[in-house]
């Protein structure tokens, strides 16, 4: 129920309605297929076809950055149900989580639509795109969890997140490939969670893109400490969830 | 036969007003201190019974520990130390209103609220017709709430609450609402209500209502149970204490 307000709230509000949650990530990867493939030239960034290995990656970056950034709001404000609801205040979370996944699911025609524009179908291995999602939903449910109840705390966070999120765009593998980065550096860089993940978004594609299993064992551990570091430090800070509520 | 039992309750809630001021100083001091904003003392040590059929006012100059005081009988906030133990679903009327979307219709609005109420979807659907009924909503139902009168949201929440199948019910804030019409509306409900032997915990900041509805006043004063009587009595406690500290 919660979920449909959230989206009903989103999509009536504008005349294209639904078409924007396909538009802004259409336009995103133009754009910067654009500067990169084709005014940059062949400059080796990424693996080809570049247009379709951007958006295979945009797509669940856009999905990361707004649920984190919505996380950071949850709580705050006198908005929600907290005074009168004893429902457990984790649904806020979840509700979060799964609008957002929900325009994530809406918006990967654009990666049919890459698809279709540059005839690369993928292989046995996008059977493991299913697995990112779930890896994805499961991680952002356990940083949603950290970060809304910590920006209650700490309303400075709120900032802090989204400069954080604005360093990772360019930590993670979106705009190039893991292996352009320096072997030795690949499991330094895998301590992001988000490499593990984009890597299995990819895999169907480019199955050399995940070269290493040390690299997203790492990645998808650090993922896992996250998600447990949420659900400790939700549970901490519960009850001054509650009082904090106006 | 008692419904709520609050024992030993103590209760410290963070100090609404942030720090204020300039200079590096004040800053520093903001910055380290969100993570540990100073918490005010509300309840020490208060214990008391809210027995099947009582109607309780909470008497208490200070709004804060008011609504604090029935957000824990309500169970959506928890104690320090010390537990309420309830034995009957509370129906919390806390803020409920300030929870509905002005972008939703009052349809949405209601299964929304509703639902965080703890109703079931079908139970919903099916209460509807007669929730919007009581609110005299009915023109608005499948109309945006920023249209509506301003008060819709007042009376939606409450016919809301009505329309949920307990005998327990916490309330805080603005007993009755809406213009004279309404207003007799919900008298007649309530009475309705304690006829049929349904508890209420009020706090409210006006004494009226308090005499017409509560049979027991509860007089907190400085975080402690200071009287546990009739509501005029408490109801002059009060006003002996508000005019002693105005007179100094």
């Amino acid at each position: 129920m919660l979920v449909l307000r959230d989206l009903q709230k989103k999509y009536t509000k504008f005349r294209l309605g639904y078409f924007w949650s396909l538009l802004e990530p259409l336009g995103m990867s133009l754009v910067l297929w654009l500067v990169f493939s084709v005014l940059l030239g062949e400059r080796a960034l990424g693996l080809s076809p570049y247009l379709l290995f951007l958006s295979v990656a945009i797509l669940p970056w856009w999905w990361f950055t707004k649920c984190v950034n919505a996380s950071t709001k949850i709580f705050r404000g006198s908005r929600g149900g907290l005074t009168f609801s004893t429902l457990p205040p984790q649904i806020w979370v979840m509700k979060t989580v799964i609008s957002s996944a929900i325009e994530f699911l809406f918006s990967l025609p654009v990666i049919v639509l890459a698809i279709a524009l540059t005839r690369d179908l993928p292989g046995i291995y996008i059977l493991l795109f299913p697995v990112a999602f779930i890896l994805q939903f499961l991680l952002l449910y356990g940083i949603g969890l950290l970060v809304s109840s910590l920006s209650v705390m700490i309303p400075d966070l709120a900032r802090v997140v989204k400069i954080v999120l604005r360093a990772m765009f360019y930590l993670s593998p979106i705009l190039y490939s893991i292996s352009n980065i320096p072997e030795q550096m690949q499991t330094v860089a895998a301590i992001n969670p988000l490499v593990g993940i984009l890597g299995l978004y990819r895999i169907g594609w480019w199955p050399e893109e995940q070269t290493s299993t040390t690299a997203l064992v790492i990645s998808l551990s650090v993922a896992a400490t996250l998600f447990t570091a949420g659900i400790l430090t939700f549970r901490g800070l519960k009850t001054r969830l509650f009082k904090e509520a106006k | 036969m008692s419904v709520v039992e609050v024992s030993n309750v103590s209760l410290a809630m963070p100090r609404t007003k942030r720090r204020q001021g300039s200079g590096r100083k004040h800053r520093l001091l903001r910055i380290a201190g969100e993570t540990s904003r100073s918490m005010i003392p509300i309840l020490d040590n208060v214990s008391f019974t809210i027995n099947s059929g009582d109607s309780v006012a909470i008497v208490s100059g200070k709004p804060l520990l008011r609504t604090s005081l029935t957000r824990l009988v309500a169970g959506t906030l928890n104690p320090d130390s010390g537990s309420v133990v309830r034995s009957e679903r509370v129906v919390a009327m806390i803020g409920i209103a300030r929870a509905m979307g002005a972008s939703f219709t009052l349809r949405q609005n209601a299964y929304l609220v509703g639902g965080l109420m703890g109703m079931t979807q079908e139970e919903l659907t099916e209460k509807i017709p007669g929730i919007i009924k009581f609110a005299d909503l009915g023109n608005y139902l499948d109309r945006y709430l920023r249209v509506a009168p301003s008060n819709a949201r007042q009376r939606l929440a409450w016919s809301l609450a009505m329309a949920i199948d307990a005998r327990v019910y916490a309330i805080d804030g603005t007993l009755v609402v809406g213009e004279l019409e309404f207003r007799k509306k919900c008298w007649t409900a309530i009475d309705a209500l304690r006829e049929e032997g349904a508890t209420f915990l009020i706090s409210s900041h006006g004494g009226k209502h308090y005499r017409r509805f509560c049979d027991r006043g509860l007089y907190l004063d400085q975080g402690a149970l200071i009287a546990d009587t009739t509501v005029s009595k408490a109801l002059a406690l009060a006003r002996k204490s508000r005019q002693e500290s105005g007179g100094e």
